[in-house]
């Protein structure tokens, strides 16, 4: 196993289509170990920036490194990915697709088969590992797809879309999947247009919208991008709480007649915001103060783009 | 490449383990086996004797017909004691078994009375061509059932041990009397044509059985009383054409195409009438015969072949045709193959596959991986339909073998097997890439059909061509279509055994090279790209574009 830092690094990676721009001077730095999150709306440039990594597509110009080496192609066996469409084929018994594409990253024969049965059984698919693919639901297959994809135990594992199609408990194992590679040591990049999966396992996350690059690093870092914000409720008067100290703005919220949306200055305290209301008598019936979620930082940093695409 | 191995493999497996697959292989023995034994099976046991009546007007010409009959069936159970000898003959000791039976020691064998014939001196030889042109003399012997079965008798220490009674076929073709009461109040000697038919048309449209009998009435053939003053010929007078139907003889039947009957009895009454020509004019039949049966000795040789061995032989004929069936083969083979590759990179491309394939191995070598895989599966196709044939023929046995014998042999020894080798290699690979940039094209099958259907009708051409090839293989044709790189492997397979120039040979051989290459490069670039794209295929400017410019900038 070679030294590296990065698991992957790109230098103003560049992707056109003709006269379509799909990645625009895009540069990243995924650390050694990191469970790294892309995210955007869809269209964004996520697909086709993974596909760069994985040296699937040539960049138009910019360069990268994965693993150490110049092209993931030269470290294929020690890379794992799951594309964003699934399919896999349908003819075959469930443990010798995964056993197969596991051949294919360089290991042997009984290994493979091994670790085939080994992977269903720990992800409670025992019972169809004879059975053909065809057999299996829509959310069964996706999880013999990434099992498929990670049963070379690779160190690096690239996982696009991992969490579309499946139910809530589907989810729950995905995630399970993927902090159970984190503690094996592996890098993780996946991607996701669903803030909550990001938010719960990312430690550090790439934003792209519109093919460029808005933002990456861990996710307190994202945070601390937007300011503090409450909401209140029942509020009479609005002109006194603009006066407020460490208050920068007040929206009316959500058209409610009395909702207000309170911006505050990051070192502002928002325990203050409530005692200088009762001292100042401005009426309220709620005062709701929360940390701002992802989904918050995505809609602020893309901004109405996002609101369309994240809808979906 | 060991990737490459394992794609083959794969490839090999999914194709190899379908439903389709076994049946296709299963079908070629049992639909050979079918085509021939069906028919004959049906022949001797489902067809149903056919019966017809016979009005006789004319008083002298009833005999000849039944002579006719006597005289077909007598055929036939010729043919069938020969089948059946060669069959079940032990084969003397230390001779080549593809010869099957000798019939001169078998005949040489049999005690001379047997055929209650002259069988002294050299008179085997003489048997022998009456064998071989179903002597008249030779069959009515046999039709003598005590002829048939000392000669049986005879045989039977000749044959192989368990070897089943030989079974006398049944007479197909026989003739009915029509009860007088089913005449009713018509005299058939004497009624005109038009009553009999109109009498007898219940009986031919199977609406009336006869009184005592259940067969359904196949024919019913009318003897004018004229019919001897109603002849054509050279010095006849002449008929009008448009009456001559109403003159002669009629043979009315609601099966026409079963011409075994009518062909019998016209040929029978010919052959009197004939005859009677002959005594009219004061000659001798039998002078005649042997006058017209006077031949010249007329061979046909090769140039090309060593001195001695110009003679143009059956092999010679089986080798001259020996290409067709390896074009037949060669075609269907490569077809069936290149679909599955067709097939299977299309269902890769539109379930996403191939991403991950492509994160695991180079496009080169997923396309060599397919492309070997699926040439183990058109060789386990073949191998599978030689052996089927092999078995096939063996089994059946009988006078089958010696031709197969003869084939075999001149396959081994004409060098065919090389030069199919070579082609198919090189058939397959310019096709397969083909279809390989078609499938790598096509987001679903249903697109690719659409393209396949084009493509159906130019592959079609070196089928379509196959026997002019074969008849004519240095013709304008030939040349012609050997140069389009397309049809170049099936067409010089066509030509291989008339010894194309060496300029063709050689010429095509590398164009062969050339072109597998050029395709090859050609499919890799289309592939790489191809298996990306997602909607409808590239218009063919979009294509040439994309082959040209650099990956990085697609």
């Amino acid at each position: 196993m070679s030294d590296y830092e990065y698991a992957v690094e790109l230098k103003n990676l560049t992707k056109r289509y003709g006269d379509f721009t799909a990645v625009k001077d895009v540069s990243l730095q995924v650390p050694r170990g990191t469970i790294y999150g892309f995210l955007g709306p869809n269209g964004a440039g996520k697909t086709t920036t993974l596909r760069m990594i994985l040296d699937i597509v040539k960049p138009t110009s910019g360069s990268l490194s994965v693993l150490g080496a110049p092209s993931a192609m030269d470290v294929r066996e020690r890379i794992g990915y799951l594309p964003e469409e699934k399919g896999l084929y349908k003819k075959m018994k469930t443990w010798a697709v995964i056993a197969y594409f596991a051949r294919l990253k360089g290991v042997g024969r009984k290994d493979a088969k091994q670790r085939a049965y080994e992977l269903l059984e720990r992800y409670g698919l025992k019972d169809f590992s004879d059975k053909k693919v065809e057999t299996l639901s829509k959310g069964m297959g996706q999880k013999v797809q990434v099992l498929a994809s990670i049963a070379h135990q690779p160190e690096f594992v690239i996982l696009d879309e991992p969490f579309s199609g499946l139910d809530p408990s589907n989810q729950q194992v995905m995630e399970d999947v993927i902090s159970d590679l984190s503690k094996a040591g592996s890098t993780i990049v996946f991607s996701t247009h669903v803030m909550s999966h990001a938010e719960r396992i990312c430690d550090r996350m790439l934003l792209i919208a519109k093919a460029e690059k808005i933002f990456d690093g861990t996710i307190p870092e994202a945070k601390a991008l937007i300011p503090k914000m409450v909401n209140l409720s029942g509020v009479d008067d609005p002109s006194k709480l603009r006066s407020l100290p460490g208050v920068t703005s007040a929206e009316s919220a959500d058209g409610l007649p009395g909702s207000f949306e309170v911006c505050m200055d990051d070192d502002a305290d928002p325990q203050q915001l409530l005692r200088d209301c009762f001292r100042d008598d401005i009426e309220l019936t709620s005062f709701n103060y929360h940390e701002p979620t992802l989904h918050d930082v995505f809609l602020h940093l893309v901004g109405e783009d996002a609101k369309v695409a994240s809808f979906r | 490449m060991n990737n490459t191995l394992h794609i083959a493999g794969r490839e090999y497996s999914d194709n190899a383990r379908t439903k389709g697959f076994w049946i296709n292989l299963l079908m070629f023995p049992v639909i050979l086996f079918a085509s021939v034994k069906v028919p004959q099976l049906l022949e001797e046991k489902a067809k149903p004797t056919r019966h017809f009546v016979l009005v006789d007007q004319s008083g002298e010409l009833g005999g000849v017909v039944d002579g006719g009959l006597d005289r077909h069936y007598q055929r036939e159970l010729f043919r069938k004691l020969s089948e059946y000898l060669q069959t079940y003959m032990v084969t003397p000791e230390g001779e080549e078994k593809a010869k099957g039976p000798n019939m001169a020691d078998m005949l040489e064998k049999m005690p001379a009375d047997a055929f209650q014939m002259d069988m002294s001196g050299d008179m085997t030889q003489g048997l022998l061509d009456m064998l071989d042109d179903y002597d008249p003399a030779m069959m009515a012997a046999l039709g003598n059932p005590d002829a048939l079965d000392a000669m049986l008798d005879f045989m039977k220490p000749n044959l192989k041990e368990g070897a089943p009674d030989f079974e006398a076929p049944r007479r197909m073709l026989a003739r009915a009397e029509l009860p007088a009461a089913d005449w009713g109040e018509i005299d058939p000697m004497t009624a005109s044509k038009d009553d009999i038919v109109a009498h007898m048309k219940p009986f031919l449209l199977d609406k009336q059985k006869f009184s005592d009998h259940k067969d359904p009435l196949f024919a019913l053939v009318i003897i004018p009383a004229d019919a001897l003053q109603c002849l054509k010929g050279i010095g006849k007078p002449m008929i009008d054409p448009t009456e001559a139907p109403k003159l002669g003889v009629q043979f009315w039947s609601t099966n026409l195409t079963d011409k075994d009957l009518a062909q019998v009895i016209e040929g029978a009454l010919n052959r009197e009438v004939q005859e009677r020509e002959l005594f009219a004019r004061g000659l001798d039949g039998n002078e005649v015969s042997a006058a017209q049966s006077t031949k010249m000795l007329f061979a046909s040789f090769d140039p090309k072949k060593a001195i001695g061995e110009e003679v143009v032989s059956m092999a010679d004929t089986i080798r001259k045709w020996a290409p067709v069936g390896f074009v037949y083969l060669m075609w269907v083979a490569i077809f069936t193959v290149v679909n599955m590759l067709l097939n299977n990179t299309v269902e890769e491309k539109s379930n996403r596959i191939i991403e991950v394939l492509l994160s695991s191995a180079t496009p080169w070598e997923i396309m060599s991986g397919k492309l070997i895989g699926i040439a183990g599966v058109g060789l386990t196709m073949m191998v599978a339909w030689i052996f089927s044939l092999l078995g096939v023929l063996k089994f059946m046995a009988g006078p089958s073998v010696e031709w197969a014998g003869v084939l075999f042999e001149v396959i081994q020894s004409s060098g065919l097997l090389p030069l199919f080798a070579l082609y198919f290699f090189c058939g397959y690979m310019t096709y397969a890439g083909l279809f390989l940039a078609i499938g790598s094209l096509c987001s679903t099958v249903k697109e690719a059909q659409n393209f396949m259907g084009t493509a159906t009708i130019i592959l079609m051409v070196p089928l379509f061509t196959m026997v002019f090839v074969t008849m004519d293989p240095h013709g304008s044709l030939a040349t012609f279509l050997t140069w389009v790189p397309l049809y170049t492997p099936f067409v010089m397979m066509n030509r291989a055994a008339a010894d194309p120039p060496m300029f063709d040979l050689v010429g095509t051989g590398i164009l062969m090279l050339v072109t597998v290459i050029v395709m090859l490069w050609l499919s890799s670039r289309i592939f790489r790209i191809g298996v990306l794209r997602t909607g409808q295929p590239p218009k063919i400017l979009e294509l040439i574009r994309s082959i040209t410019t650099p990956l990085k900038h697609q």
